[in-house]
């Protein structure tokens, strides 16, 4: 390029930067960080839950940063949004700034912003973020602000709870297509036999074999869990644990009841390509299954184990949690909202919208849950389920049993060594912690 | 004399000539170079064939690279539905000014290192290299910080500075390299003509220096264009700033990931950046010898 | 699609940061030009001048933040001891070397797996280089064309490259597999054992990486005059003496900075391994992907930052060794 060519282009360039910046700053949107609590002036009269807006005296202006882990692909960012906009329709002096986060950005962006001074107000999350936050003190005890009883159990620790919950669930399920499958077994005996039936290219389970989450399931259904009574301790290299593994690769080579390998979007596809009759996946999933099998679709729990228990997915669901130092108008703003958001209207609205179970008890027995088949499904496996840890030490268990399943499914290892092995894994990395 | 040439597709004679070659020799070389072309482009297909598969399908059993149903709804969806346009807008906006100001930084502090033999020059020479050694995951947690402090988070002002700033240390290096192979002379006759030594630096050393400040360019724009961790540090808040790495991010969710939109947005995305490294490639291939070599 | 108000937002963004820029540069050069040139007639005036602003920005980007790792790497902060560490005096150091970083490896496997994956992957890239480079290298039909579609993998944002391949790698439905059963072989479980899993992110890096490598060595052989091959021919060398006594020497400057950097961007490569392994098996972790795990997800502040210090104090120590050995920073003064 010829060097006056060059300087010409680079200076227009310029020249256009600097115009557009001159530009009426209307255009400009404030961009800068969410500003941090307002100084506390007259607190905000406290707004009835879903009452119309009311006269209302003139309310100081609240800007609340609502980090979420709910993204676009299953509609569940536009649900929140909803309920932003919603929010701010009432009270035109809050206003949100809504960030989708992907779950471990979410959690590590949260920890650094806090060390920063300067956290979002407001968290839509998971609940085992509240073992890393309880632990570095980042989040506020909520029994003082909220009516607890409403809801399902929420997250506990240390005798005082941390997080409102929106929704339940998030558990495993058996799902099932009903064209190959017209009904469910009810236990490992009746899969291993149906299981018969699929010899060809379709087959007859699926589910994500490299994910401990897929494992824990079966490990209830054999009696066992990754943590001894207190909760804290890792209990994993027992029997029943041996017995799960043992299940997992007999699935797989001895009944050939599952392909040999298979992760997350490999049986997602199988099955909705309709070479899969049976799936194990989430809540979550049941969106999009609906969509390409329609009234096809059917929902059971897991099969029981011969001569043993339900297995037991992990429940939880999706949270809202505050940050410590709240307080004043932000505070009042913030609580109010949660409230909003999981009075009843709103949850039977999401309940409607990303057909998720609910959080506020009374709406677990409206109707529309026991006459949608899909939605009573999950709720009966929902029933058996037990409530996913939330304490820091867990990740320390998720860590430890994922090499050592995909080593025992990859023929590697045996179910017994796997299970020393992710025994101590789990116990130097629960040291570790400090 | 005999022409050496050895008849495997391995060892091949390092004449330029290519009248010498047998005819044979040169059909091999052209095998060669095509079966290495077809590896280099394959995985680039197979990531358009999932963008035009529907239903969002990662994986399939099918191996055909236009699948029977294909369509190009997830071009559609992401173009008029999603605002990729916007996200690519975005990236280019910043990309353009991080190369403009990268190049002005690095040109004028490469001069320096050059042409002037200043206390602390080696040390800094060490000190840029050294620079390239750093983990970049050891820097996110305090630039994050920093940024929250002075308050530059959500804006574009602290992640132009600091993808100029990142790319700096290579900048300089390579500049320098190529200053360091044109004589001074050049310059030096101009002064004594009357020009200072600013205008000698921006009329004589600077045209000369074109192919290397065009890989500069790139460097910076590839750089900025493709950057993930520090947009995500920088930004995120606000939804219409978004680059495009994070824009395609927003399109998975915790547990699904609509992968026919993301892929087609990971085609569209690449396609700017191609044309200009295209565009630049014979730059690239004379500017990056770094004019040690001499014939 | 996009709104003109949208446009001229992030336009109005990028124009108040070149702003800034451009009237902080201004000011600094003023003060300067005052300061050094009027005040102290500073004989190095001028470099300084032209170099402050880059001094600045690597100051606030770069090296504030190693001093305040560094700090860091002296106390014992993690999620228990978020806002109220202490310091500890050297113990994370000794800790890195002494305990497993993760889970179980400790440091020296550590790095011995990386210095195999960056030798791996250099090797691989100069070599792949420098064949494509010599067959390049001739006046032959659409050479510009095999030069432009050889440089795609270069040109590709890195992370896209590496999500196609982790495609690919898949054990059902990867083209890998599919065609090592076509010609009779069995399908290899790429993505959950852990020798294939290395082996596939060698795969991976390798193609990423011979473009920028032939692209240099092409350049480096277009500037040697034929002189002297034909000067060798006449003495009776053969082609194989040729390479090795003229094209090797003659493109050693060309090369040795190359091979550097080449050599420190893959030991510090974080995409690739970080992505290829989906599963997070431990034994394709590098240096910097256990670094990242310890920071990120063990959230262990304290410890990564001293083990951050070590990496890199591993590389200035071989980068020093490598310089000294092949000379080639003679040809930077």
């Amino acid at each position: 390029m010829s060097k006056k060519f060059f300087a010409m282009i680079s200076v227009l360039l310029i020249a256009v930067f600097v115009l557009a910046a001159c530009a009426p700053a209307a255009t400009e949107a404030p961009t800068e960080a969410p500003v941090a609590e307002q100084p506390t002036q007259a607190p905000a009269a406290e707004q009835p839950t879903a009452a119309p807006a009311a006269e209302e005296p003139a309310m100081e202006e609240v800007l609340i940063a609502l980090w979420t882990k709910e993204g676009e692909a299953d509609g569940g960012f536009q649900y929140v949004k909803s309920l932003t906009d919603a929010y701010t329709e009432m009270h035109p002096n809050v206003k949100f700034e809504v960030v989708n986060k992907e779950v471990e950005t979410l959690r590590e962006d949260f920890q650094t912003s806090s060390l920063a001074g300067d956290p979002p107000e407001l968290l839509w999350t998971v609940n085992d973020h509240a073992g890393p936050f309880t632990a570095a003190d980042l989040i506020m005890p909520l029994d003082e602000l909220f009516d607890m009883s409403q809801y399902v159990d929420s997250v506990v620790m240390d005798g005082m709870t941390y997080a409102v919950p929106i929704s339940s669930g998030n558990h495993l399920m058996l799902v099932y297509n009903k064209e190959l499958l017209p009904e469910a077994p009810k236990s490992t005996d009746e899969l291993i036999e149906v299981a018969k039936q699929f010899t060809g290219e379709t087959k007859a389970l699926v589910y994500n074999q490299t994910e401990p989450f897929w494992l824990v399931p079966w490990l209830g259904g054999f009696g066992g869990s990754v943590f001894a009574e207190d909760g804290v301790t890792p209990t994993l290299n027992t029997p029943e644990m041996v017995s799960t593994l043992q299940w997992l690769l007999d699935m797989k080579t001895t009944y050939g009841i599952v392909p040999s390998e298979s992760d997350y979007d490999g049986s997602d596809t199988l099955f909705k390509e309709g070479k899969a009759a049976m799936i194990i996946n989430g809540d979550w999933s049941l969106g999009g299954y609906s969509e390409v099998l329609g009234d096809k679709l059917g929902v059971a729990p897991i099969p029981q184990v011969a001569g043993a228990g339900w297995p037991k997915p992990y429940t939880s669901g999706t949270y809202f949690m505050l940050p410590k130092g709240l307080e004043g108008a932000t505070l009042d703003a913030v609580v109010d909202f949660v409230k909003f958001a999981t009075n009843e209207e709103n949850e039977i609205k999401q309940l409607e919208t990303l057909n998720r179970l609910p959080a506020l008890r009374v709406v677990l027995d409206n109707p529309m849950i026991s006459e949608d088949p899909i939605l009573a499904g999950s709720a009966e496996q929902m029933s058996y389920g037990t409530p996913m840890p939330s304490v820091l030490e867990m990740r320390c268990n998720w860590d430890s049993m994922k090499p050592e399943m995909l080593a025992v499914l990859a023929g590697t290892k045996a179910p017994e060594q796997a299970a020393a092995d992710m025994q101590t894994a789990a116990e130097t990395c629960v040291s570790q912690l400090e | 004399m005999a022409t050496t040439t050895v008849p495997t597709k391995q060892k091949k004679s390092f004449f330029e000539g290519g009248r010498e070659d047998s005819p044979f020799k040169r059909l091999l070389i052209h095998l060669a170079l095509l079966a290495y072309c077809v590896i280099t482009v394959y995985p680039l297909l197979r990531i358009f064939t999932v963008s035009i598969r529907p239903g969002n399908r990662l994986l399939s059993t099918d191996l055909s690279l236009i699948p029977a149903d294909a369509s190009f709804e997830s071009y559609r969806i992401v173009l008029f539905d999603k605002p990729l346009l916007q996200w690519l807008w975005n990236s280019l906006a910043i990309t353009a000014a991080t190369a403009i100001i990268g190049v002005i930084l690095a040109a004028t502090s490469a001069y320096a290192f050059s042409r002037h033999k200043f206390p602390g020059r080696s040390l800094g020479l060490i000190f840029l290299l050294t620079t390239q050694m750093i983990p970049s995951a050891m820097l996110m947690v305090p630039i994050y910080i920093l940024a929250i402090q002075l308050g530059v988070v959500g804006t574009y002002r602290g992640l132009v500075v600091a993808y100029s700033v990142t790319s700096i240390p290579f900048s300089i290096w390579i500049l320098k390299g190529y200053y360091d192979t044109i004589p001074i002379d050049l310059e030096e006759a101009a002064r004594i003509d009357g020009c200072t030594e600013l205008e000698a630096f921006w009329r004589i050393l600077l045209p000369l220096s074109a192919p290397a400040l065009a890989i500069v360019f790139l460097f910076n724009f590839t750089q900025a264009w493709n950057d993930y961790l520090l947009a995500r540090v920088m930004l995120g808040a606000q939804e219409t700033l978004l680059t495009w790495p994070l824009g395609l991010q927003r399109l998975q969710a915790q547990f699904t990931t609509l992968w026919g939109q993301f892929s087609a947005g990971a085609i569209l995305v690449t396609i700017p950046v191609m044309a200009l490294f295209l565009y630049t490639s014979k730059y690239l291939i004379s500017g990056l010898t770094l004019g040690s070599v001499k014939g | 699609m996009i709104e003109g108000g949208v446009v001229l937002k992030s336009l109005a963004e990028v124009g108040s940061t070149v702003l800034y820029v451009l009237i902080g540069t201004l000011i600094l050069e003023a003060f300067l030009y005052l300061v050094l040139m009027r005040w102290l007639k500073y004989r190095y005036a001028l470099p300084f001048m032209l170099l402050a602003p880059a001094v600045i920005g690597l100051l606030v980007l770069v090296v504030y933040p190693l001093i305040w790792e560094l700090n860091l790497s002296f106390g014992n902060m993690s999620l228990r001891r978020f806002k109220n560490w202490e310091y500890v005096g050297f113990t994370n150091y000794v800790r890195v070397f002494t305990e497993p970083v993760l889970k179980q490896r400790t440091l020296w496997p550590l790095l011995g797996q990386t210095v195999l994956w960056t030798l791996i992957n250099v090797v691989a890239h100069v070599a792949g280089g420098m064949i494509l480079a010599l067959l390049l290298n001739r006046e032959m039909k659409g050479r510009g064309l095999y030069r432009t579609i050889i440089i795609i993998p270069w040109a590709i944002p890195q992370i896209i490259a590496v999500l196609a391949w982790r495609g690919e790698f898949n054990y059902e439905y990867g083209f890998i597999n599919v065609i090592l059963q076509r010609i009779g072989l069995a399908p290899i479980q790429w993505l959950t054992t852990p020798g294939p899993n290395f082996a596939a992110m060698c795969i991976t890096n390798i193609w990423l990486g011979i473009p920028f490598m032939m692209v240099i060595l092409l350049g480096g052989l277009q500037s040697i005059s034929g002189d002297y091959y034909e000067a060798a021919e006449i003495d009776g060398a053969n082609g194989w003496q040729q390479f090795w006594n003229i094209t090797i020497p003659l493109m050693q400057p060309v090369m040795a900075p190359a091979i550097i950097l080449g050599t420190v961007w893959t030991f510090n490569n974080f995409n690739v391994p970080f992505f290829i392994n989906q599963f997070e098996l431990e034994s394709s972790d590098i240096l910097v992907t256990a670094l990242f795990r310890a920071a990120f997800q063990y959230n262990r502040y304290g410890f990564s930052a001293a083990f951050a210090f070590v990496i890199f104090i591993f590389l200035l120590v071989y980068s020093i060794f490598y310089l000294r050995a092949t000379g080639a920073l003679k040809g930077v003064r």
